[in-house]
């Protein structure tokens, strides 16, 4: 369970004050799948990297399983990201230096579990989102597709509790969107594994159970 | 921590085999120049006060000097010297003796043309079958031929002495400028004594305290001088490589408790004071280098970091750790710098130092070949690796420290 409780952003440079998120708070049940919406500019992105602690609100508190995770330090958090969350990117972010297989079992190599096989794991992982073939392949030697979808068994490499993704789809094409987003929708009904995507698509509503959509920074929807 | 690690050896092991090639060889080829800039000074610096202390060792004052305690002007001598010599060879790391007795003179010498040029230097009686278990002056003759143990009438002249024509000597101007073996020289001794003495030979070691000797034969020394049949000014001891002097000087002194000893160190005198400037010029160069291999090595991670700045937040991102990260980086470093170095010894060793032998520096005490020693490349590498830590460690802690999204996105 995710609870948001009067979660403010607010982004200064100089005298100039921008509230990305403004008293946002809404709570996400575990195994829910959420879809957050909004227009351009409107906090989607800067909620998410909130909730998924790669960045700190200004104001506000963000409950993980009864743990407020907003004052923790840096390296709670990071221990955090790396057992309980698994983050997929816009843009993908893998690691340029490693293979699909490498980038997959590298978090997993830092959590290292007794009794994991992380490389067989990997493996596994990329056969499951249809990479087994191209574990091998370096970054750049796949389509923006493939990536996400490295991206997104690197996610799942640990187990996580809750998967965000901040707009999966955005740049992919319709084919690789829709493979993209089933294999999300597979995951959660498979694993139970929380899921919080971000999209400024209407027709990605479709995917989720949970609508949250902000406006301005500010919450204008939560529908079940 | 052993988790962090196997990440960390993971990440610079990936790192370094998927780096660009040509960044790579870069920072490897400025490694290389910032190392043998490390060697390359030292290492000149290190063969001349080496080439400098040899010639010391091999023509002028041996290991060890060993004169009456006393002052040598106002007579004072070693005695039974015969018996003396032979205890001295006996001691254990001891490799030969020799005696010497020494005089002040006047050289004279007509040219040609009937000009008288005068000088005034030490002659030296030795007993030259010793004398070349000791040194190795008889192995630098530029004319003529050593002395022999019975010769008389004869006398080995050194170069800044005879000059032998030779006017780029250092002390050309002062010498007798145009003797050479076999011309007829006049001695004055300090007693009064004047006798003529063929040139039987002219020696050039290249250093300058030892070609301002003379020397005659003890046995015609002892016709001159009288008193001075087993007696000597001073005794010189040769010494194997690992003999311990302070034994050795305590050993001579209980054979003989009236004498004092001086190390060639301590009878080094201008080479002494030589080298100790070349060893501050040595220092001063060392921080100046460290300070230029610091910073350039700094940049050069500086710049490697950066490029790797969002790769970096994406590795925090995703949970690395920020200490397997740092260490990363420090091991992509050491790397480097393990080849940097390895290729900078390996080009050291068998291109400049062989180059350098066969085209050396030559310096008023002759030919200064490279030298690397342990030592020394003890020390570089030391330097180096902790420069490397210090200069890979700032950059990647400082975007450690950054926020997460300000290292992706900038």
């Amino acid at each position: 369970m995710i609870e948001i409780h009067n979660l403010t952003k607010i982004y200064r440079n100089g005298i100039l004050e921008l509230r990305a998120l403004d008293d946002v708070s809404f709570s996400v049940p575990t195994g829910d799948m959420v879809c957050i919406m909004g227009k351009s500019g409107s906090g989607k992105s800067t909620l998410l990297r909130q909730l998924g602690l790669l960045d700190r609100p200004t104001t506000g508190e963000i409950i993980l399983d009864d743990i407020s995770v907003t004052k923790l330090s840096d390296d709670v958090t990071s221990t955090l990201r790396l057992e309980r969350l698994g983050y997929i990117f816009q843009e993908y972010a893998l690691l340029a230096e490693l293979t699909a297989h490498e980038n997959v079992f590298l978090p997993g190599m830092m959590l290292s579990n007794e009794g994991v096989d992380y490389e067989k794991r990997a493996k596994e992982l990329l056969e499951t989102v249809g990479l087994g073939k191209r574990i091998h392949h370096y970054p750049k030697e796949l389509s923006g597709g493939e990536q996400q979808r490295v991206a997104i068994a690197r996610a799942l490499i640990n187990s996580p509790q809750v998967i965000f993704a901040d707009e999966p789809c955005a740049n992919l094409d319709t084919i690789s969107s829709r493979l993209v987003m089933e294999t999300l929708i597979n995951l959660n009904k498979d694993t139970s594994v929380t899921i919080v995507f971000v999209s400024h698509d209407p027709d990605d509503k479709q995917y989720a159970r949970n609508l949250v959509v902000l406006s301005d920074g500010k919450l204008v929807l939560d529908e079940q | 921590m052993i988790r962090s690690l196997k990440v960390a050896v993971f990440l610079a092991y990936k790192g370094i085999v998927r780096a660009n090639i040509g960044v790579t060889f870069l920072t490897v080829f400025i490694l290389v120049l910032v190392a043998l800039n490390l060697m390359f000074v030292p290492g000149l610096i290190n063969g001349i006060t080496d080439s400098a202390n040899e010639k010391l060792i091999n023509t002028y004052s041996s290991h060890l000097v060993i004169e009456a305690q006393g002052l040598k002007d106002q007579g004072y001598k070693i005695t039974h010297v015969k018996n003396l010599l032979t205890s001295i060879e006996s001691i254990n790391g001891v490799e030969a003796v020799a005696a010497r007795n020494s005089v002040g003179t006047n050289i004279s010498f007509k040219d040609e043309s009937n000009n008288e040029r005068k000088i005034n230097c030490m002659v030296y009686g030795i007993v030259p079958e010793e004398e070349m278990k000791v040194f190795e002056v008889s192995e630098w003759l530029v004319e003529g031929s050593y002395l022999d143990n019975r010769d008389r009438d004869k006398i080995l002249l050194g170069i800044q002495l005879a000059g032998a024509g030779q006017s780029d000597v250092e002390l050309f101007s002062h010498s007798l400028r145009d003797v050479h073996a076999g011309d007829k020289v006049t001695v004055t001794y300090n007693n009064g004594y004047t006798k003529q003495y063929t040139v039987k030979g002219i020696f050039h070691t290249r250093f300058i305290q030892t070609d301002l000797q003379a020397f005659v034969t003890q046995l015609e020394y002892e016709s001159i001088i009288p008193d001075t049949h087993d007696t000597a000014s001073e005794l010189h001891v040769r010494l194997d490589n690992n003999a311990d002097p302070l034994e050795i000087m305590r050993r001579i002194a209980m054979f003989n408790s009236g004498v004092d000893f001086q190390t060639w160190q301590q009878n080094a005198g201008i080479v002494n004071s030589m080298t100790t400037s070349f060893q501050l010029i040595n220092a001063i160069l060392d921080v100046v280098n460290a300070l230029v291999a610091g910073i350039t090595i700094f940049i050069v991670t500086y710049v490697d970091v950066m490029n790797k700045r969002r790769q970096i937040g994406i590795q925090r991102a995703i949970g690395i750790k920020n200490h397997a990260i740092i260490f990363s980086y420090l091991l992509r470093a050491l790397g480097y710098l393990i080849v940097g170095l390895l290729v900078a010894r390996s080009l050291f060793i068998w291109v400049i130092m062989p180059f350098e032998a066969s085209h050396p520096f030559y310096f008023p005490f002759g030919a200064v070949y490279l030298s690397l020693e342990l030592p020394l490349l003890i020390r570089t590498t030391a330097l180096l690796l902790a420069i490397s830590i210090v200069a890979a460690f700032i950059p990647v802690m400082l975007i450690t420290r950054i926020k997460i999204l300000d290292a992706i996105w900038g």
